[in-house]
């Protein structure tokens, strides 16, 4: 086979480097604006969904579980989970889907996988907005560091899957059966992150081994923030740190491996 | 002359496996069994030039590396060898209305393929009109695309890829939509675009339309550069080979 002789940077760029942005923003808006038919009851709806899922979650659990600070606990990460679950089956299939546009104009792959990631992110900043307006209501304010915290967890959350995204998108279109055995890894990993069960129930010496899995720091950590008022080690941020960087670090590795012949992928 | 775009010696080949292998389940159970490719030689040796204010035309038959070229100059596909120098920002239309929602109306439509071709908001917020008024939709700007009919579709995406052009034009095989009228509109406008300096690369297999709207003119075939001369002769050969082939030659 004839060796590649042209660099990526040689690729002629139809995009100018700043209005990389501009495609995003326009991206997220009418994507936004398609699902929703751009009525005022959709854009309504948008924001009212997370809340009337919280607030049902809220009441059934209230009969199922007496204790309120585990049903709290519960649906911060129920919600954040959510968050993980969704956003990284929609990064996964996200070139995939627009395939049609960059076989046709070269356009920048991060942006396209970045993009989608943006409706499930909307849904998580709503949650973050009501829980903390329920906290303060129901008499159990977080600290302004609490809701700090929960903000860069999120963030964290977001980098997470977008370093995922990146990665498995531009794989996907090579390996089709990449969203299967992710499906099952996430069903499975739903249950490895403590969400329905406290993670004090596994002793102490498996701890580690649970960390590792990314969703668990960030849930266990957003909940010490926002429902038990406790702030989480440094080392407990370094290793989350060091997760983030890594998954960020793999996936801007991976596409910048593949990326420039993902049009001949599809 | 400025060079704003050149090819030197730009090969490429699509490796075509006799057995598919898409999933990694079939890559785990097939990892000891060696799977054949076959080289399928899309381009070999091509080298072109496109000098500033230039109208070069691309003509060859089917399957001889036309659309594998154009998307090497767009930056779509990475060559297996030679080189692509741009020196210039380049608008390829391969075909229109890329990316275009039909759940949207026409002014969000504009704005979501007119960032694809990289105008920027500001740009687009500022030829918002004159888009609309070029494509003759200005009645209909709030209309869903999923209610235009074809031809209007397909104007609008016009007016939007004749406002972002930059420095260099690349078209494929997109300049006969529409009635004779807008037809005309379309060949005005890119005769303005020429006037003002812009370069283009136009891939057709209408000789009229590489003799009318191109200085010079490359022919392809198998893969290889065949003849490199002024419009009329390129496109004069065409239809001599492809007449001589027993192809029925394009109108």
């Amino acid at each position: 086979m004839a060796q590649a002789a042209v660099l990526h940077a040689d690729r002629p760029r139809v995009i100018p480097r700043l209005a990389g942005a501009g495609l995003a923003w326009t991206l997220i808006r009418t994507d936004f604006k398609a699902r929703y038919h751009g009525t005022f009851s959709g854009f309504a709806w948008a924001l009212l969904k997370p809340a009337a899922i919280f607030l049902v979650l809220m009441v059934v659990f209230s009969f199922v579980f007496p204790d309120p600070s585990y049903k709290l606990q519960l649906v911060v990460g129920l919600f954040l989970w959510d968050f993980f679950a969704e956003g990284t089956k929609t990064g996964l299939a996200s070139l995939h889907a627009k395939g049609f546009l960059f076989t046709k104009i070269r356009v920048p792959l991060w942006v396209l996988v970045l993009a989608s990631i943006a409706n499930p992110l909307i849904t998580l900043a709503v949650f973050s907005v009501v829980i903390v307006a329920f906290l303060a209501l129901a008499g159990s304010a977080p600290t302004a560091l609490g809701v700090a915290l929960f903000a860069a967890y999120g963030v964290a959350l977001t980098l997470l899957v977008a370093g995922f995204s990146l990665a498995a998108s531009v794989l996907f279109l090579k390996y089709r059966d990449l969203n299967q055995i992710w499906d099952v890894i996430a069903q499975a990993g739903f249950f490895v992150a403590p969400i329905i069960y406290p993670l004090g129930i596994v002793p102490e010496r498996f701890h580690f081994y649970f960390y590792l899995w990314p969703p668990t720091p960030i849930i266990e950590f957003s909940r010490a923030a926002l429902v038990r008022h406790e702030i989480p080690t440094p080392t407990g941020h370094l290793c989350l740190a060091i997760e983030v960087v890594a998954a960020l670090t793999i996936g801007a590795l991976v596409m910048r491996r593949h990326g420039p012949r993902a049009a001949e992928y599809v | 002359m400025t060079t704003l775009l050149e090819l030197q010696d730009v090969s490429k080949s699509f490796w075509i496996p006799d057995e598919r292998r898409d999933t990694i389940r079939e890559h785990v159970f097939a990892a000891f069994r060696p799977r054949p490719l076959r080289e399928l030689r899309v381009l070999e040796s091509v080298s072109l030039a496109l000098s500033r204010g230039e109208a070069l035309g691309l003509m060859g038959g089917n399957g001889a590396g036309k659309s594998t070229l154009l998307k090497i100059l767009c930056g779509i596909y990475v060559p297996d060898s030679g080189r692509v120098v741009a020196n210039a920002a380049i608008t390829p239309i391969l075909e229109l209305g890329v990316g275009w929602n039909p759940e949207l109306d026409a002014i969000d439509n504009i704005c979501l393929m007119g960032t694809i071709m990289g105008l920027s908001l500001a740009e687009l917020r500022r030829d918002v009109d004159e888009i609309l008024e070029f494509a003759e939709l200005k009645p209909f700007a709030r209309m869903h695309l999923k209610h235009y009919s074809s031809g209007m579709a397909a104007r609008l995406a016009y007016g939007v890829a004749f406002s972002a052009v930059r420095e260099v034009l690349v078209l494929d095989e997109v300049l006969a939509v529409g009635d004779a009228g807008f037809k005309q509109r379309c060949e005005e406008r890119y005769r303005q675009l020429r006037a003002r300096g812009h370069s283009a690369i136009v891939v057709s297999h209408n000789p009229y339309i590489i003799s009318s709207f191109c200085d010079r003119a490359l022919l392809l075939e198998g893969g290889r550069l065949m003849m490199e001369g002024a419009a009329g002769d390129v496109a004069a050969t065409y239809v001599s080979r492809l007449t001589h082939a027993g192809h029925p030659v394009p109108a």
